[in-house]
């Protein structure tokens, strides 16, 4: 029995949804048993007993990430302590070409942690120390295993802190964040991972470790930081990262504004922004989600509201106090009939909960639900909106919109009930719609949540086939024999073709006849 | 290859480029790139037209090198040949402004100045500083270049948003888009960005916009002690001013000057401003337009506006972490003095970058042992130095890049973009 | 064999309202010590979920069930409502019915239900403790490292409380002044024989307060320890003689002075819902237990509070904050003391480690928890630990003993029955220690102890 009730899903892919045992992505149980073997055995050499995991409900526990929706029992996992470690295995993994998949805290939700039944799920949770807060310098160093939150709860007592602040930031972690560019609210103002990584120690898919980047900008070289954050995985794994730590505003003043509708809200934050004013976060949240978010965490949204604006403002005081009147009065203008200022830091944090908490709060109104992360030009906002509620009111399919209007990343939160016939059906063809829709505007099919193996059949909808081919060039020179997370991002992949020194045999998936050699 | 079988390759060459693009000549003296002397130029007018030049050139083996508008062709080391110049300055048109979004896509030839001067209609500016005169789209990113800006707006490697690409072989490719936050696919923009033309040529990109501010102070101050410039930069950047831009400027001798650049509301700035006046105590001057030097490079000082550049200076990047400022200060002195060759500092001392200029007529040698002190005060504060120009004589003499680490990824990654290792090859890191 | 039976396995409703988000990770005490999925909340739900798919209840599966200690940090976490604390009883209770632990688990298992529930039997255990720490034995045998062979028997030795005198409770206590309730109070098994004070303290409180108490004699244990290690047919008839007891008495409400006692109490009508018999009672029961900084607050303050001017910090025990959401009752009561000055504990969500009797059979994970949590108590700067569960205030005070740390510690009720009392609050270990030593040898001690014996 597998129960789906209350678990979440998203968009599956174009040509219907593949289990994804049957894909080339998520391997066979089973299909490389003495690889395995040796790998478990250097596992068990180079990492304490505690740290190689082989006991069948245990390994069970790490067959998802926070897309509970695919799920695969890895062969074997390890929780390394070190990078040397964690380099080991993944040397012992190239040397058998056995795959392997790394993982943070597990909460990705397009599914980029989600195992390979032949590989090697290789956690860092335990590699979780924060090394260094070099205030002077204003970065962090600190291990990936280590929580967003904490990076920041650490350098706020010298005044600092770190700006991605993904929704999930009190558990994912900085790895995780790497992997996958996470975004959060606050990236309008402040960029996202990628503006923020500065250096990591890196391992290769061979097993080497190599620094990228460092304490100064502008390493001579190659960007290699540059292609690895975002990269999912299917580059390496960092082991140390150095981030940029951010001063902390001499004040902060969050506001939530109440609109009778969607369009009210949209148009005020164009207003916003077409002033001149670029606040740190401008959320809007629409009736449907502001019902679940007040059934999870009692924020006390306005009542009667057809969506509400969260807004903050952050920098001196006197800028925040200049823009704030602007602000209040476009929202006014725009039509807002409850204006709320947060007065203290509890305020502050009872108007973010019911925004932060709004995915998962979103099972208390619906049994099942599919989340969407696409992104259009703010400008085209309203009619993506109106066209969004088309949709729902054609089909049925109740969807309930939750997102970062200030940089037009949508989070349409598609809901059903997988009990009733069809439901589910209905609601991966609507959450299909969306992101066709997305990609007709110019926009993304994932603005912060990563492709994984949840957006990789739609890559080639917003990427041509030498798009996609260009980029694999990168991965090729990273892992010409394909072990790093593979079947992740790109929906075929493309083989390496010879690798200077090393000759081998046709590669399992020609012989399977799924790929070409090019 | 012989040189009769070469020239007749480079025949028939010639006639398959102008199959692909209209505007294709000899190249002339001005088109030597870094001394080394061209064969051909071309000329095209559209990404199209530079995927059939690629094409062309990758049927034939020619060593291709991209221009943009050629102000920084002698940047890093010379081509080991230059068979094929790609010219974009046709390519100079803003494709699109959506100022609703704060976007503009631009083609590769574009000048940074044309592009500022459209946005500009909208009230809205690209953060990039045009520290080149004159400089290009493409060069820009090829380069990385960067100006005080960078303290909060970022560089282009946070700006660009979209780029389209022509590869080694011809292929078109485009990552990102027009929206600012994408993860889907590799980043493969940064990868470009700083890649010196050696990966592919970019035909066109789209970067991410800021509103102008409302109004801009300047406070200066200046300094004897390198300990004290340290302590003017860390006081500002940890007070709650939120500089635009913190410089210093540190001539080979004399006092030195820091800097700061305040943007924001009429308001915010005159409170601000106010703030960074006491907090820096006496001395500190205040003003509406930043000093002569800002945003120029050391080495560009004795240039006059539009006027060709002088005899080539000893052009340096030094990157360190912030905390190192007053080290390298000193020690750029030091090593001067100590070497007798007079070098001037000046840069982003809220970045931790800082370029530095030595006369043109210097000793190779004594050049080198700067470079030499300052490379390894740098590395050790978690940068590095780069020689971005030079006279032939000190290119010859000289380490350009410094140890780069992962040298041997980067090199995978250029053999899988251009096998045959035509694109500006020997200009980049490690002979690539 | 499917890990689970028919017999009330968890339900797989309750479990499907996990949408696997993993907010509940970072506030388990033993994700933040382990960091493996396992031995964290979202883990253990996939475990139960797996055992309903038919995996077999396992010696590991079982492990990382027992190692939870059950702190109910994750149902505050929880955004999408999961009921763990219904999740990991019913689980519990499978365990026990369906799982053979090894020997001498099943020993140290029968010994300690053999004991903590029955006050009459930790009675007996009062005169040989108190000789022990009395006489030069304890310092002895902590000099000379025995202990730290065997950790259980270092865990129990450490967590012993100094012993105050005992104290008999009267069955009846008039109200002062106008009565405004009727309300019994549960004496506890452990509070009662090892912290006889903060029984005295509550009364004296409730008397203030308008409050007649009444204590039924008998009550028993309300059955808390069986219910969170899956002893369900034991936790029931402790239940039924509860509201036995209780009902006998006709209060309006029970007050409860011990976090983990009032969370179980409240629970009553999910653990007698299969009994026809007890299923109403239990209802109507489990609707009356309040916390004692619970119904004060409900009723308001009449008694005049005295200053206590300390500096103090308020420690929230985890069956208290979690499992009942009693967070700003005691702060508020704390907060009417004139003078008093309460600091927070940092990460106050992270339970300390005590989780019943969790600190006796898994001694090293808790003594960790302990450690951190003393620290991060000592960090306060503060004199005075203030919290609502005896286990918690074991558990802390060895912890910070073991640091080489000294603070004073109190129950919620103590610290208010001193201020109402217009007393000071005299609660140093050290201070004790002396008292209790020039007492036991001195004649003029032997006169003291006699007068304060006297005049209770």
């Amino acid at each position: 029995m597998t129960s789906t009730h209350g678990t979440e899903s998203t968009a599956g892919p174009v040509e219907g949804p593949l289990a994804p045992e049957d894909t080339p992505s998520t391997g066979t149980a089973g299909s490389n048993p003495e690889a395995m073997a040796a790998v478990t055995s250097r596992a068990r050499e180079v990492l304490p007993a505690r740290a190689v995991i082989t006991d069948r409900i245990q390994l069970r526990t790490y067959e998802c990430d926070g897309l509970a929706h695919y799920r695969v029992t890895p062969a074997l996992v390890v929780l390394p302590e070190t990078s040397t470690q964690l380099a080991a295995v993944v040397a012992s993994c190239a040397e058998h070409q056995v795959p392997f998949v790394a993982r943070g805290s597990g909460t990705g939700l397009s599914g980029g942690a989600l195992p390979r039944a032949d590989g090697v799920l290789i956690v860092t949770s335990r590699m979780r120390t924060i090394r260094e807060i070099r205030r002077e310098d204003q970065r962090a160093i600190v291990e990936p295993g280590v929580i967003n939150l904490d990076v920041s709860k650490a350098a706020t007592p010298v005044g600092y802190y770190y700006a991605p602040d993904p929704s999930s930031q009190q558990i994912c972690s900085i790895g995780g964040n790497l992997a996958e560019n996470s975004g959060g609210a606050h990236c309008l103002k402040y960029g996202f991972t990628t503006n923020h990584v500065l250096g990591a120690e890196f391992v290769t898919p061979a097993g080497d470790v190599v620094q990228l980047g460092g304490l100064a900008p502008d390493a001579p070289g190659y960007d290699l930081l540059g292609a690895v954050v975002g990269s999912e995985g299917t580059l390496g794994i960092a082991t140390v990262v150095t981030l940029r730590l951010v001063r902390l505003p001499e004040e902060v003043r969050t506001m939530l504004c109440g609109f009778r509708s969607t369009d009210d809200a949209g148009a005020a934050t164009s207003a916003i922004i077409g002033s001149g004013v670029l606040p740190a976060a401008i959320e809007m949240m629409d009736a449907l989600a502001i019902e679940a978010a007040e059934a999870a965490v009692h924020c006390n949204y306005p009542d009667g509201a057809g969506a509400v604006l969260v807004i903050e403002l952050d920098g001196p005081a006197v800028e925040v106090a200049h823009e704030f009147d602007e602000v209040e009065r476009l929202c006014r203008e725009h039509g807002a009939f409850e204006v709320r200022v947060a007065t203290d830091a509890a305020e502050r944090a009872l108007i973010w909960k019911g925004r932060k908490s709004a995915f998962a709060a979103v099972g208390r109104i619906s049994p099942d639900y599919i989340v969407q992360d696409g992104v259009i030009p703010r400008t085209a906002l309203p009619e993506v909106l109106r066209a969004i509620a088309e949709l729902s009111s054609s089909s049925g399919v109740r969807v309930a919109n939750v997102f970062h209007a200030g940089d037009g990343n949508l989070h349409p939160l598609v809901l059903f009930d997988d009990a009733v016939e069809g439901a589910g059906d209905a609601a991966d063809k609507v959450s299909g719609a969306i992101l066709d829709l997305c990609i007709s505007h110019g926009g993304s099919i994932t603005g912060e949540h990563g492709v994984g193996i949840d957006k990789s059949a739609y890559m080639p909808k917003m990427f041509t086939d030498d798009d996609l081919d260009t980029m694999q060039l990168v991965r090729c020179a990273f892992d010409p024999y394909s072990i790093a997370n593979p079947g992740k991002i790109f929906p075929t992949p493309r083989l390496c073709g010879e690798v200077p020194g090393h000759k081998r045999g046709a590669h399992p998936l020609v012989e399977a006849g799924k790929a070409e050699a090019f | 290859m012989a040189a009769s079988v070469h020239s007749a390759g480079l025949d028939t060459a010639r006639s398959a480029l102008e199959s692909a693009c209209e505007e294709v000549t000899d190249a002339g003296e001005r088109d030597a790139v870094d001394g080394v002397a061209a064969s051909t130029v071309a000329r095209p007018a559209s990404t199209e037209q530079v995927a059939d030049v690629m094409r062309a050139a990758a049927a034939h083996h020619l060593v291709v090198v991209p221009r943009g508008r050629g102000t920084k062709l002698t940047w890093g080391r010379p081509p080991t040949r230059v068979d094929l110049l790609v010219d974009l300055s046709r390519m100079n048109a803003v494709v699109d402004h959506a100022a609703g979004d704060l976007i503009v896509e631009a083609q590769a030839g574009t000048s940074l100045a044309d592009i500022q001067e459209t946005v500009a209609l909208a009230g809205q500016r690209l953060g990039v500083d045009e520290t080149v005169i004159g400089a290009s789209v493409g060069g820009t990113l090829a380069t990385a270049t960067s100006g005080p800006g960078r303290v909060t707006l970022g560089t282009v490697r946070d700006l660009l948003i979209g780029v389209t690409v022509v590869r080694a072989d011809g292929v078109v490719a485009k990552a990102g888009g027009r929206v600012v936050k994408n993860v889907a696919g590799y980043d493969l923009g940064k990868l470009i960005i700083g890649s010196y033309g050696t990966l592919a040529i970019v035909t066109q990109a789209v970067f991410r916009l800021h509103p102008q501010p409302g109004a801009r102070r300047v406070v200066t101050q200046t300094f004897d002690e390198a300990d004290h410039a340290q302590h003017l930069v860390q006081v500002v950047l940890h007070a709650q001013v939120v500089p635009a831009a913190v410089e210093v400027d540190y001539q080979s001798e004399g006092t030195g000057t820091v800097a700061v650049l305040l943007e924001g509301t009429e308001a915010g700035v005159e409170g601000r401003h106010a703030a960074t006046v006491t907090l820096w105590g006496d001395g500190a001057q205040s003003s509406a337009e930043p000093p002569v030097w800002w945003g120029r490079y050391p080495w560009d000082d004795e240039r006059s506006p539009g006027g060709e550049p002088g005899p080539r200076r000893t052009a340096i990047k030094a990157t360190f972490a912030l905390s190192g400022l007053a080290e390298v200060l000193t020690s750029g002195r030091a090593a001067s003095g100590q070497a007798q060759v007079p070098l001037d500092l000046r840069g982003s001392a809220g970045a931790g970058v800082l370029y530095g200029s030595m006369p043109a007529d210097a000793d190779v040698n004594a050049i080198s042992s700067v470079v030499d002190q300052l490379r390894s005060v740098c590395t050790s504060l978690g940068g590095s130095v780069v020689v971005l120009d030079a006279p032939s004589q000190v290119k010859a003499a000289i380490d350009t890049w410094g140890p780069v680490p992962a040298i041997d990824l980067m090199r995978r990654v250029k053999d899988q973009f251009d096998p045959d290792h035509r694109l500006a090859p020997g200009r980049f890191v490690g002979g690539i | 064999m499917s890990a689970f039976d028919a017999h009330r396995p968890p339900d797989a409703a309750l479990i499907g309202d996990c949408v696997h988000c993993g907010f509940c990770l970072t506030t388990c005490p033993t994700y933040s010590l382990w960091g493996e999925e396992m031995d964290s909340p979202r883990g253990r739900i996939y475990l139960m979920k797996e055992g309903l798919e038919g995996e077999p209840m396992t010696d590991s599966m079982v492990g990382h069930y027992d190692a939870c200690l059950g702190c109910m940090a994750c149902v505050t976490a929880c955004p999408s409502g999961v009921q763990y604390d219904k999740l990991i009883e019913a689980t519990r209770a499978q365990v026990e019915r369906r799982h053979t632990r090894s020997a001498d688990e099943r020993l140290l298992r029968a010994a300690i239900f053999a004991l903590f529930p029955y006050p009459r039997r930790l009675r007996l255990l009062r005169g040989p403790l108190r000789l022990y720490q009395r006489s030069g034995l304890e310092r002895l045998l902590r000099r000379t490292g025995i202990l730290t062979r065997t950790p259980r028997l270092a865990a129990l030795e450490s967590l012993a409380p100094r012993l105050a005198r005992n104290v008999q409770i009267p069955e009846r206590i008039r109200a002062s002044g106008r009565k405004r309730a009727t309300v019994g109070m549960l004496l506890g098994c452990v509070q009662r024989e090892f912290f006889p004070d903060v029984n005295v303290a509550t009364a004296r409180i409730l008397q203030a307060e308008g409050c007649e108490v009444v204590v039924p004699k008998g009550q028993g244990c309300c059955g808390a320890l069986s219910v969170h290690n899956g002893r369900e047919p034991e936790a029931q008839r402790f239940a039924r003689a509860v509201i036995d007891s209780f009902d006998r008495a006709d209060v309006e409400y029970v007050v409860v002075n011990a976090a983990g006692c009032g969370s179980v109490m409240k629970e009553y009508a999910e653990l007698l819902a299969g009994e026809p018999a007890y299923a109403e009672r239990a209802k109507t029961f489990a609707g009356r237990v309040r916390d004692i900084s619970e119904i004060l607050v409900e009723l308001g303050p009449v008694a005049p509070r005295h200053p206590l001017p300390m500096v103090a910090a308020y420690h929230d025990a985890c069956h208290l904050a979690h499992a009942q959401g009693v967070r700003s009752q005691p702060r508020q009561l704390l907060a009417g003391i004139p003078g008093l000055e309460v600091r927070e504990i940092a990460d106050p969500m992270i339970c300390c480690g005590s989780a019943g009797i969790y600190n006796v059979l898994y001694p090293e994970p808790a003594r960790e928890l302990g450690d951190r949590k003393a620290a991060a108590v000592l960090a306060t700067g503060a004199e005075l630990l203030i919290t609502a569960n005896p286990g918690c205030l074991m558990q802390v005070a060895s912890s910070i003993q073991r640091q080489g740390g000294s603070i004073a510690m109190a129950h919620t009720t103590e610290v208010l029955d001193a201020s109402i009392r217009g007393v000071a609050l005299v609660r140093s270990p050290k201070r004790r220690r002396l008292v209790d030593h020039v007492r036991a040898i001195s004649k003029r001690g032997r006169q003291l102890e006699r007068r304060d014996r006297d005049s209770e």
